[in-house]
């Protein structure tokens, strides 16, 4: 599996380069992306995700150690994926990443926007009859702002993902998620996963503005390239004969070693 | 039925590599475990090897033809009742027994090879062949003892029991690999008796050896010896399939392929 080399310099995992684009879920399927691409672990039509070898052979990571070992007996797909967002390994890749500054500290947030508009609104309109409330409709809007303008990714953080590309079927997940498309096709095709096995995994957005490049080229539009046989079990499409080669196919562009 | 059609190398399908059977190159018809499929709901998976054209036999593992109850004729029923749900060319089962006293086994145990035994055998095979909608082909089993008083060796105990029925032979060559490590049987002369023009299919698995027993596990690699009696039996016949069997422990598709290579790689050799 290739680690991208970004445009600062910045070498990141598929797992990070999840995170950074739409949290400890995606970096969770990212994970499992590069264990299925590996023939570490087998998805079966219901769903079942189960551990190729019962030993934890082949895990590169402590998020991959972790999936694998919950995988001695077939789990769920979707489960896998909610465990391993919520592990301590997962946890441990969050700190890494703030220690890197390419995260902030999360903050306390109120999920409701409205709530915020409703108070802003009933501060803004008591203020006409008592003036000195103009101080607390102005502090309001700063913890509103505070709460609300703060960006989980720093610029640094964004710019690490500047340049990552779906160059190969993992990243085409740590960027897009299994149920997400590049040009068109999901890619869970990319790994032969029948729709059903990934309908339970949340639809997230990108949160990263950086990774704007990452629908661009890549594997969906190298056609059967990524997703099909021919890279399919083998390390990744950037490695693979069909893809990696030649600068205009898939894989050329994103980097990789 | 004149002969068994030329079905070639195939694995024994199971919902937990369902995907991985589909994808496999070389997979020319695939074994379902009977008792697991339910008629009006077949897998997915299964559905899309018929469509694709793979035949899909089943495979049943609770008739217990070698018993000495009555055959449970709704086990039977359900058999052939799968059999016309895939389209099969034939259905199988074991020479054996798995229940007894109302009591299941749990494995598939050997039949005491005495003439009354055959007896028994034989009245179960032409009840269960009379309701059933397509040929059953009987399977040779791996045994951890031998009853004793033994009229007959295996091999002289399936001709004659072919003989008698008119079934056919499902010929497991990981069975009699087992059979010759942990009771001493001679494969060879197993094949030297049997009537190799009556052989449906051969299966082909792996085991793995605990102390002085070899366990035809269906979980570990096959073994080179195993291949072996493959390839001792092709000499003596082309047989019209080869499937193999892993039931649990399941390695990479890779490793499955390269399996599958490998056993038509002894079935070629002998196709010249």
């Amino acid at each position: 599996m290739a680690t991208p080399t970004t445009a600062r310099g910045t070498r990141l995992s598929p797992e990070e380069i999840g995170f950074l684009t739409a949290g400890p879920g995606r970096a969770a399927e990212a994970a499992l992306a590069r264990l299925l691409d590996a023939g570490l672990i087998r998805v079966s039509r219901d769903g079942l995700v189960s551990a190729v070898h019962q030993n934890g052979h082949g895990a590169t990571t402590p998020i991959e150690a972790r999936i694998l070992t919950q995988l001695r007996k077939p789990v769920p797909f979707s489960a896998v994926v909610r465990n391993t967002a919520n592990s301590a390994e997962m946890r441990a890749l969050q700190q890494d990443l703030r220690g890197r500054r390419l995260t902030r500290s999360p903050r306390p947030r109120l999920g409701a926007w409205w709530v915020f508009l409703v108070i802003g609104s009933f501060l803004a309109l008591a203020a006409i009859t008592e003036p000195w409330l103009l101080i607390g409709t102005a502090g309001f809007l700063v913890f509103a702002w505070w709460s609300f303008g703060a960006k989980p990714l720093t610029r640094a953080g964004r710019a690490a993902l500047e340049g990552v590309t779906t160059s190969d079927r993992v990243l085409a997940v740590a960027l897009e998620g299994f149920r997400g498309k590049i040009s068109g096709r999901p890619v869970a095709d990319l790994f032969g996963l029948p729709q059903n096995v990934v309908g339970k995994l949340p639809r997230k957005k990108k949160r990263a503005a950086g990774s704007a490049a990452a629908s661009s080229g890549g594997c969906g539009s190298c056609g059967s390239g990524c997703g099909g046989s021919s890279c399919g079990s083998s390390s990744s499409c950037s490695g693979g004969s069909s893809c990696g080669g030649g600068g205009g196919g898939c894989g050329g562009g994103g980097g990789g070693d | 039925m004149a002969g068994i059609k030329d079905l070639g190398v195939g694995i024994g399908w199971r919902s937990e590599i369902d995907l991985t059977v589909e994808r496999l190159p070389g997979v020319d018809f695939v074994e379902v475990v009977a008792e697991n499929l339910h008629i009006g709901h077949l897998p997915e998976s299964v559905t899309l090897l018929l469509e694709r054209g793979v035949p899909v036999l089943p495979h049943a593992v609770s008739l217990s033809l070698g018993g000495a109850e009555e055959v449970d004729l709704h086990r039977v029923e359900h058999l052939g009742a799968v059999a016309e749900a895939v389209g099969a060319p034939m259905v199988s089962d074991h020479v054996c027994f798995v229940r007894a006293g109302g009591l299941d086994s749990g494995h598939l145990m050997p039949v005491p090879r005495t003439r009354d035994a055959l007896d028994v055998l034989v009245a179960n095979v032409k009840l269960a062949q009379r309701n059933l909608p397509v040929p059953l082909a009987l399977e040779n089993v791996a045994a951890l003892l031998e009853w004793p008083d033994g009229e007959l060796s295996e091999g002289q105990f399936l001709a004659e029991l072919v003989e008698r029925t008119d079934c056919w032979l499902l010929v497991d060559v990981a069975n009699l690999y087992a059979n010759a490590r942990n009771i001493g049987t001679d494969p060879e002369r197993f094949l030297d008796e049997i009537p190799l023009e009556r052989l449906a299919y051969v299966h082909v698995a792996g085991g793995e050896q605990h102390g002085d027993i070899y366990h035809d596990t269906h979980a570990h690699a096959v073994l080179p010896e195993v291949l072996g009696v493959l390839d001792e039996l092709c000499s003596r016949v082309a047989p019209p399939g080869v499937l193999l069997e892993r039931d649990d422990n399941y390695p990479s598709d890779t490793e499955i392929a390269d399996e599958l290579a490998a056993i038509r790689a002894v079935v070629d050799k002998h196709r010249g």
